[in-house]
C-alpha cells in the first residue's frame, strides 16, 4: 500500500541535531516495539462498520449498542482460528503431550460388575511389586464431589459400592505402564454382588438397595434422582383438539465421540503446591472438586488446561480420575500421568440419557397450539452429573419458539448400573425437540397444511415471553424458516417426490449461556471476567478463562479485542491455560462463553480505548468524540493526516503508571419467573435455527442417505462466519449421527457392547450430505456486537428434519432412533403387513391437499412477519407474552385476566393418575413425608 | 493399549520362514503369522489370544504377485482396487473393504485369514473379564460362548471378509505352504466351519497365494455389501455372484459374514436351475432360497433377523445383473 499514514514510530523526536551530535538535555529512546509488522495504516473498512455510525454494514435487524465500538478490523470477517496453527502443525499440546520429569504411569481398577458392594481390598500384593510407587483405593478419597452443588455423588474410587461395569475401585501408579498394567491384576477383590437395575422403567420401582441414597429426600425406595413437574397456561384449551398428535418415542444413549481420550497429569511442586494439567471445558468446577476431595485450599492448586481434542459436554465434569492423579502423585512424590483408552472413555460415558419421550399436542380449529403435553423419562447411570437441570431442559426448552396455550411437563431422571449420563451438545433439548418437531409435522399433515406455513404462523416474536416466564430478546426464527424454504425449493419438493425421496422441516431453540451461575449469586458476583493487559512493547495480553475446546473461543475473545482497539489480531495475545493466572470463569458449558466472555472483554478492551483516545487527545489537542481508532492509528475524523500513531497513543497513556490493565466482567440481567425451576432454562439469550434436510431412503434395505441440509441459524450477529459456519456443519454431522446411526448399545446382561469407535458408529465423511449453513443476523441486544451462540443449537434441527424427511419419503413414522436400517426396515415390513403390499417398491408416498386452513395460516404469518419486524427494529416496544395470539392481553397478568391459568410445579392429586411414565415418579412420596431419615 | 510383548521373526525367503515355524513347533513355542497386521495387531492391544512369537511374511521376496490368474498372500488390498490386469469383481470386492488407509496396509491372505469377530470377544481385557471371559479367548477358565450359551465347544464368531466370497465364486485355489509341504485345494474347502479353528490351515502352514483358472477370466458378476457406513465398517452380509454371460448354469453365489465361515450356494442355485431359467422371477426365488438357508447370530453391529432379510435383496441385486 501507499499514500498510508505511517504506524512505525520514531523519526520524529527532536533528540538529535543536524550534524548528528545529541540536543543538549535530550536523551534518545528508541521506543520498544514497532507497531505491527505493516508500516501503514490500512484504510477503513467501511463494509464491517455498521450504518448506524457511518459505515455500510447493513442492519436490517436494527442498531446495537457496541456499533460504537465497531471499528471495522476483525468482527464479521472470517478469521482462521487464531490457535489453528498449532493444532495443524502439531505443536498443540493436549492432555497426553505433557510430559514432566520424573513422571509414573497411573492406571485404574476399575469394577468388573454392574452392582456390588465392596467387603475388602487387599493390596498387599501390589504394594509389593518392585516398580510400584503407589496404591490408592476409596478410603483415600472420603470426600463427595459432583459437576453441580447440589447433587454431589460422585468419590475418587468407590468408597463402598461399585455402580457400574468399569467404574472406579482402585488406582496405581508405577514407573512404566507395564507394571502398572501387572499391578491391577494383583488387587485382591473381596465383593457382594448386588441386584442391578438397567431398565430405567424399573427404576421407577423400589428397590432392595436403590443405588444412591439421598436421605430424607428419598423418593420412597425407588432410584428416582430427580422428578420434575411444570404446567402452565390455561388447561381447557385442550379439551376439544381440532388436531392433535400423540408420539412414543425410545431414544438410545449417545456419546460425544471427541478424538481425545481423557488424560491427566498431575504434580505436586516443591511447595506443596498441586498443578494439574487436563484437558477440560470446566477448569474451574475441576479446581472446586480437587479442593474438595484433597482438602487442600484452592489457592494451593493451579489447574493448567491443555488443549482440548474436543469436548461437546464430554469434558465437562470434574473427573474421579482427576482425583486418582492427584491422590497417586501425593503419595508417589512424583508427577503421576493417567490416559484413557477408548473403553474407558465410554465407561465414564456422561453422553446424552437414553429416553423414553412421550409427547401429545393439540391445535385448535384456528390452528394454534393449544397445549403441549411432554414426559420425559431419561436414564442418568450410576452418577448425576448435570442430570439434575437435564431433567429440566427436557421440559422448558420445548416452550419456545412457538405460541402455546397450555404447557405439561413430567420429567425423572433414574439411576440404573450403566455409565453416567450427563451433558452433551444441545444438552437436555435435543431429544424432546426432535419429538415436538416431528409432532407439529403429524399435526400439520391431520390439518392438511404446510408443516412450514404452521410454525410461521405460531411463532413468539422478538422481545417476548414464554409461557414459562423466559425472556426472549432477539429472534431470528421466521427468517430462518423463510430462508430454508427457499433455498430447499420446498415448495416444489414437499409431499411431491417420488417413492424414497423425501425432505423435511425441523427447528430449534436453545439458550445462550445459562442464566444461573450455578456456584455463586449472579446478583453479586459476574459470570465471566477478562483482564486486559497492554504493555510498552504494543501487545495486549488478554486473561481469560474460558476453555477452548475447539469452538474458538479464544479467537472470539481475540477478535472482539482486536476490534475494538483496531489491532491486527496478530498483536492480541488471549492467556487462558492457567488457574493462577486467569480471572475465575465457569468454563465451556450451555454456550455461555461467547456470549458472556466476548461482552466481558468487550467492556474491559472499552477501557483500554478510553485510556489511548485520552492520550491522543492530550497529543491533537482533540476530544475523544471526534476521534476515530482505525489500524494502529488514531485520528482526527476529518483529516486523518491529524493523528498518532497507537503506540506513541500507548506511551503516552503509560507515562507514570506503566502497563495498561483493564479488568472487564459479565453479568446477566435479573430475569425469570419465581416458580421452582424458574432459573432452569434460564438465559440472557436464545438462539434459533429452522433447518431442511432431504433424504433419499432404500425401500428395500432401510437404508437413509441424508444427501442435503440447507441449515438456517440465527446466531444474533456471525462474529467469524467461518467459525459459524464450522460449528453448523459440525453440528449437523454430529446430530446425524445421533438420528441415522450412533448408539450406546446395552446387551442382554447390561454391558455396553460397543465401546469403541468401530462399532460406535459416528458417520464418516460418505455420510456426510452436502450442508448449506444460512446465518441469520437478528442482532441481540445484549449479546456482543448483537452475537448469541452457535455451538449447540445448530444441533438441534436436524434430527426431526430427517425424521421428517424419512416420513415424506416413504410414508412412515418412526420413533426410535437412531434410525438404523433394521428399524427403517421393520417399520416397511410393518406398513406393508398392514396395507397389504408385497412388494415395498409398490408403497405408496405421501402427499398433501392443502385445507381451508391453509389460507388462514399464510395470512397470519404474514401479518405477523410485520409485526416482528417492528419488535425487532425495536419500533414497537409494547409488551408481548405468550398468550396474546389466544387473545388474551399482555398488560395484564394472565392469572388475573383467565381462570384457570395455571404456573404449577406439583401435580394436583385427581392429576396423578393421568400421569405419563416419568409422572409415575410422584406417585411415591419423599422419606420424610414417609417419617423416614431426618 | 499397550500390547504385549513378543519375539518378531522376520524370514527373507517362504524356506526360511517354514524352518522358523518348524523350529518353534519342536520348541513348543506358540506363534501367529502376520502380514499386513490390520487384524493381528489390533487383537493384540485387545490382548485377544496374543502369542509369544510373531513370524511377518512382509519381507519374503515373490509372495505380492499380481496378475489375473495369480495373487500372492502378500499383495496390499490398495493395489487390487485398481485394475491393473486383476479381475474386476475382486477389484469391487477389494474397493469395499474397510478404508483407504488400511487397505494400504492390509493383504490378501490376511483378510482371507481374518480372524473371526464378536461383540463379545472383540473387547478389551477388562471388558472381558466383566462377562467372565469367552470360548474363544477363555484365558484358561474355560468359559463359556456368550452367544450361544451353555456350550464351550463350538465358536460361533463371524467370518467378516469381503474378498473370500468373490474369490469362491471365480473359483479360486488357493496354495498352503508349511514344513510339511505345498498343498493346494479350491477356496471353499479351505474354511472350516468353527469360529475358532477357521480354516484348515495345519500350525506353521500358511496361504501363499491363490490362483484363478484360465475359465474364471471370462467370468463376470457383482459383489454386494451390508454396511452402516461406506467406508471402514465390516460387512454385516456380503453376497457375490458371479457368471459367464448369456448362460445362466454357469451362475454362482457365495455369502459372507452371516456365519463363522464364508459359502459357497451350489445347492440353492441348482433347484433354482433344475426348473430352468425364467429371468427375475429366477432370480426372485434364488434370492429366497439363499436367504434360507443362512443362519446369523446376534454378534455384529445388526441384528441377526435383519441380516438374514438382507440377504435376500442383496442376492436379488448381485444376480439380477445378470439379465440386465
Amino acid at each position: 500500500m501507499s499514500g498510508g499514514y505511517r504506524q512505525q514510530p520514531g523519526g520524529s523526536g527532536q533528540t538529535t541535531r543536524k550534524d548528528g551530535k545529541r540536543v543538549a538535555g535530550k536523551q534518545s529512546f528508541p521506543p520498544p516495539g514497532s507497531g505491527g509488522s505493516r508500516p501503514h495504516m490500512k484504510p477503513r473498512d467501511l463494509d464491517f462498520i455498521p450504518e448506524s455510525v457511518g459505515g455500510k454494514e447493513e442492519q436490517p435487524a436494527g442498531s446495537h449498542i457496541h456499533d460504537r465500538a465497531r471499528t471495522g478490523t476483525t468482527v464479521g470477517k472470517e478469521i482462521p482460528l487464531v490457535d489453528s496453527n498449532a493444532k495443524v502443525t502439531g505443536q498443540a499440546w493436549y492432555g497426553d503431550d505433557v510430559r514432566l520429569p520424573n513422571e509414573i504411569i497411573g492406571k485404574i481398577l476399575r469394577s468388573p460388575h454392574h452392582y456390588a458392594r465392596i467387603k475388602s481390598i487387599d493390596t498387599s500384593r501390589v504394594e509389593a511389586l518392585p516398580g510400584v510407587l503407589a496404591v490408592a483405593t476409596g478410603e483415600d478419597s472420603p470426600h463427595r464431589f459432583g459437576v453441580l452443588p447440589v447433587t454431589k455423588d460422585e468419590h475418587a474410587m468407590a468408597v463402598e459400592k461399585v455402580r457400574h461395569v468399569g467404574d472406579l475401585v482402585a488406582c496405581v501408579a508405577a514407573v512404566d505402564e507395564a507394571t502398572a498394567l501387572e499391578a491391577l491384576n494383583l488387587f485382591e477383590v473381596e465383593w457382594e454382588v448386588l441386584e442391578p437395575v438397567f431398565d430405567p422403567k424399573k427404576g421407577l420401582e423400589d428397590a432392595d438397595e436403590p443405588i444412591h441414597w439421598r436421605g430424607k429426600y428419598h423418593l420412597s425406595k425407588t432410584n428416582v434422582q430427580k422428578r420434575v413437574f411444570q404446567e402452565f397456561g390455561d388447561r381447557s384449551l385442550v379439551d376439544k383438539p381440532h388436531a392433535e398428535s400423540h408420539g412414543k418415542w425410545s431414544m438410545a444413549g449417545v456419546h460425544h465421540g471427541f478424538t481425545e481420550p481423557h488424560a491427566v497429569v498431575a504434580h505436586w511442586g516443591p511447595n506443596g503446591r498441586l498443578q494439574l494439567y487436563t484437558p477440560q471445558q470446566v477448569p474451574h468446577y475441576t479446581h472446586r472438586a480437587l479442593s474438595t476431595v484433597l482438602d487442600v485450599p484452592m489457592h494451593q492448586i493451579n489447574v493448567i488446561r491443555t488443549f482440548v481434542g474436543g469436548g461437546f459436554g464430554g469434558k465437562s465434569d470434574p473427573f474421579p480420575h482427576e482425583m486418582c492423579a492427584a491422590i497417586l502423585a501425593r503419595k508417589a512424590g512424583r508427577p503421576v500421568r493417567i490416559t484413557f483408552d477408548r473403553e474407558e472413555v465410554y465407561w465414564i460415558n456422561r453422553g446424552r440419557h437414553p429416553s423414553h419421550i412421550e409427547v401429545k399436542m393439540t391445535a385448535d380449529e384456528e390452528a394454534r397450539i393449544s397445549g403441549f403435553d411432554i414426559d420425559a423419562l431419561i436414564d442418568g447411570g450410576g452418577f448425576a452429573s448435570f442430570g439434575h437441570v437435564t431433567s429440566y431442559y427436557n421440559g422448558v426448552l420445548a416452550t419456545a419458539p412457538y405460541e402455546l396455550g397450555s404447557f405439561h411437563y413430567t420429567g425423572a431422571r433414574v439411576w440404573t448400573n450403566k455409565p453416567a449420563s450427563g451433558a452433551m451438545r444441545g444438552h437436555g433439548a435435543v431429544n424432546t425437540r426432535c419429538a415436538v418437531e416431528v409432532g407439529l409435522d403429524e399435526m400439520a399433515e391431520t390439518m392438511q397444511v404446510d408443516p412450514i406455513d404452521l410454525r410461521l404462523a405460531n411463532l413468539l416474536p422478538p422481545h417476548s415471553r414464554t409461557i414459562s416466564g423466559f425472556r426472549i430478546t432477539s429472534n431470528g426464527m421466521r427468517e430462518a424458516l423463510e430462508k430454508v424454504r427457499e433455498g430447499s425449493n420446498w415448495d416444489e419438493k414437499f409431499r411431491q417426490m417420488p417413492l424414497g425421496k423425501g425432505i423435511g422441516i425441523g427447528c430449534g431453540f436453545f439458550i445462550s449461556g445459562s442464566g444461573l451461575p450455578i456456584h455463586w449469586d449472579p446478583n453479586r458476583f459476574p459470570h465471566a471476567t477478562v483482564h486486559i493487559q497492554v504493555d510498552m512493547d504494543g501487545g495486549v495480553t488478554v486473561h481469560t478463562g474460558a476453555a477452548d475446546i475447539g469452538q474458538g473461543s479464544t479467537t472470539a475473545v481475540a477478535q472482539v479485542v482486536s476490534e475494538v482497539l483496531a489491532l491486527p489480531i496478530e498483536m492480541i495475545h488471549v492467556r487462558s491455560h492457567e488457574s493462577d493466572t486467569s480471572p475465575v470463569d465457569l468454563g465451556s458449558y450451555s454456550s455461555r462463553v461467547t456470549f458472556m466472555n466476548a461482552n466481558a472483554a468487550i467492556r474491559a478492551a472499552l477501557e483500554i480505548r478510553e485510556q489511548l483516545l485520552n492520550a491522543a487527545w492530550d497529543i491533537l489537542g482533540y476530544h475523544p468524540d471526534n476521534l476515530v481508532l482505525n489500524d494502529r492509528r488514531i485520528y482526527y475524523k476529518h483529516d486523518p493526516a491529524i493523528g498518532v500513531s497507537y503506540l506513541k497513543a500507548l506511551h503516552k497513556a503509560q507515562e507514570d503508571k506503566g502497563s495498561l490493565i483493564a479488568s472487564g466482567a459479565y453479568r446477566s440481567p435479573p430475569m425469570g419467573g419465581v416458580h421452582k425451576g424458574a432459573a432452569a432454562g434460564l438465559a440472557p439469550a436464545y438462539s434459533f435455527s429452522a433447518y431442511v434436510a432431504e433424504v433419499d431412503v432404500d425401500v428395500e434395505t432401510g437404508m437413509i442417505r441424508c444427501t442435503d441440509v440447507w441449515a438456517a441459524h440465527d446466531c444474533g450477529k456471525a462474529l467469524n462466519p467461518m467459525a459459524v459456519k464450522g460449528q453448523i456443519i459440525g453440528s449437523c454431522h454430529m446430530g446425524l449421527g445421533q438420528v441415522l446411526s450412533e448408539k450406546m448399545v446395552y446387551g442382554r446382561t447390561g454391558h455396553l457392547q460397543n465401546a469403541n469407535l468401530l462399532d460406535y458408529k459416528i458417520p464418516s465423511v460418505h455420510e456426510m450430505p452436502h450442508v448449506e449453513p444460512i446465518i441469520i443476523e437478528s442482532c441481540d441486544p445484549e449479546g456482543p456486537f448483537g452475537a448469541k451462540e452457535a455451538g449447540e443449537g445448530p444441533l438441534l434441527p436436524i434430527l426431526p428434519a430427517v425424521v421428517n424427511a424419512v416420513y415424506d419419503a416413504i410414508g412412515i413414522r418412526l420413533r426410535d432412533l437412531p434410525l438404523t436400517p433394521d428399524v427403517v426396515f421393520k417399520g416397511i415390513e410393518k406398513t406393508l403387513k398392514n396395507s397389504k403390499v408385497d412388494d415395498p417398491l409398490d408403497l405408496p408416498s405421501p402427499r398433501l391437499t392443502h385445507s381451508s386452513l391453509q389460507p388462514t395460516l399464510v395470512a397470519r404469518a404474514q401479518e405477523h412477519k410485520l409485526r416482528d419486524k417492528a419488535r425487532q427494529r425495536t419500533e414497537d416496544t409494547s409488551p408481548y407474552v405468550n398468550g396474546v395470539l389466544f387473545g388474551f392481553d399482555p398488560t395484564i397478568p394472565l392469572e388475573d385476566q383467565v381462570e384457570g391459568w395455571r404456573t404449577a410445579t406439583e401435580p394436583d392429586p385427581e392429576q396423578l393418575a393421568e400421569l405419563g411414565l416419568a409422572g409415575r415418579a410422584w406417585l411415591k412420596k419423599e422419606q420424610r413425608e414417609m417419617g423416614g431419615e431426618n | 493399549m499397550l500390547m504385549p510383548p513378543f519375539v518378531l521373526h522376520n524370514p527373507t525367503t517362504v524356506e526360511e520362514a517354514c524352518a522358523i515355524a518348524g523350529s518353534l513347533m519342536e520348541k513348543g513355542e506358540d506363534f501367529d503369522w502376520v502380514a499386513g497386521g490390520t487384524d493381528l495387531l489390533p487383537n493384540y492391544k485387545w490382548h485377544l489370544n496374543p502369542k509369544p512369537h510373531v513370524i511377518s511374511l512382509a519381507r519374503i521376496e515373490g509372495v505380492n504377485t499380481l496378475s489375473l490368474h495369480e495373487i500372492g498372500c502378500m499383495a496390499r488390498l490398495a493395489d487390487l482396487t485398481v485394475e491393473n490386469g486383476i479381475h474386476p469383481l475382486i477389484v469391487e470386492a477389494a474397493s469395499k473393504v474397510a478404508s483407504s488407509l488400511i487397505r494400504r496396509n492390509a493383504t490378501l491372505g490376511g483378510n482371507l485369514c481374518l480372524d473371526t469377530r464378536c461383540f463379545w470377544y472383540n473387547q478389551g481385557e477388562d471388558w472381558r473379564r466383566s462377562i467372565d471371559w469367552c470360548h474363544k479367548a477363555d484365558c484358561g477358565t474355560g468359559a463359556d460362548c456368550r452367544v450361544v450359551p451353555n456350550q464351550n465347544t463350538l465358536c460361533v464368531a463371524t467370518y467378516q471378509g469381503d474378498i473370500a466370497p468373490t474369490l469362491m465364486v471365480l473359483e479360486a485355489e488357493v496354495h498352503l505352504i508349511g514344513p510339511s509341504g505345498l498343498r493346494t485345494m479350491p477356496l471353499q474347502e479351505f474354511y472350516q466351519l468353527d469360529g475358532m479353528k477357521k480354516n484348515v490351515l495345519e500350525k506353521g502352514e500358511f496361504l501363499l497365494k491363490i490362483t484363478l483358472s484360465e475359465a474364471s477370466a471370462a467370468r463376470t458378476g457383482s459383489y454386494q455389501k451390508l454396511r452402516v457406513r461406506d467406508t471402514w465398517d465390516f460387512p454385516e452380509a456380503g453376497v457375490a455372484a458371479s457368471w459367464i454371460a448369456g448362460d445362466a448354469t454357469s451362475l454362482k453365489v457365495a455369502t459372507t459374514a452371516l456365519e463363522s465361515i464364508p459359502r459357497c450356494h451350489p445347492e440353492e442355485v441348482t433347484s433354482v436351475l433344475e426348473t430352468g431359467w425364467d429371468g427375475m422371477n429366477s432370480v426372485k426365488a434364488l434370492a429366497a432360497a439363499v436367504r434360507k438357508s443362512v443362519k446369523p447370530v446376534n454378534n455384529t453391529s445388526l441384528p441377526p433377523r435383519y441380516r438374514k432379510s438382507m440377504v435376500r435383496v442383496l442376492t436379488k441385486r448381485a444376480v439380477e445383473k445378470m439379465i440386465e
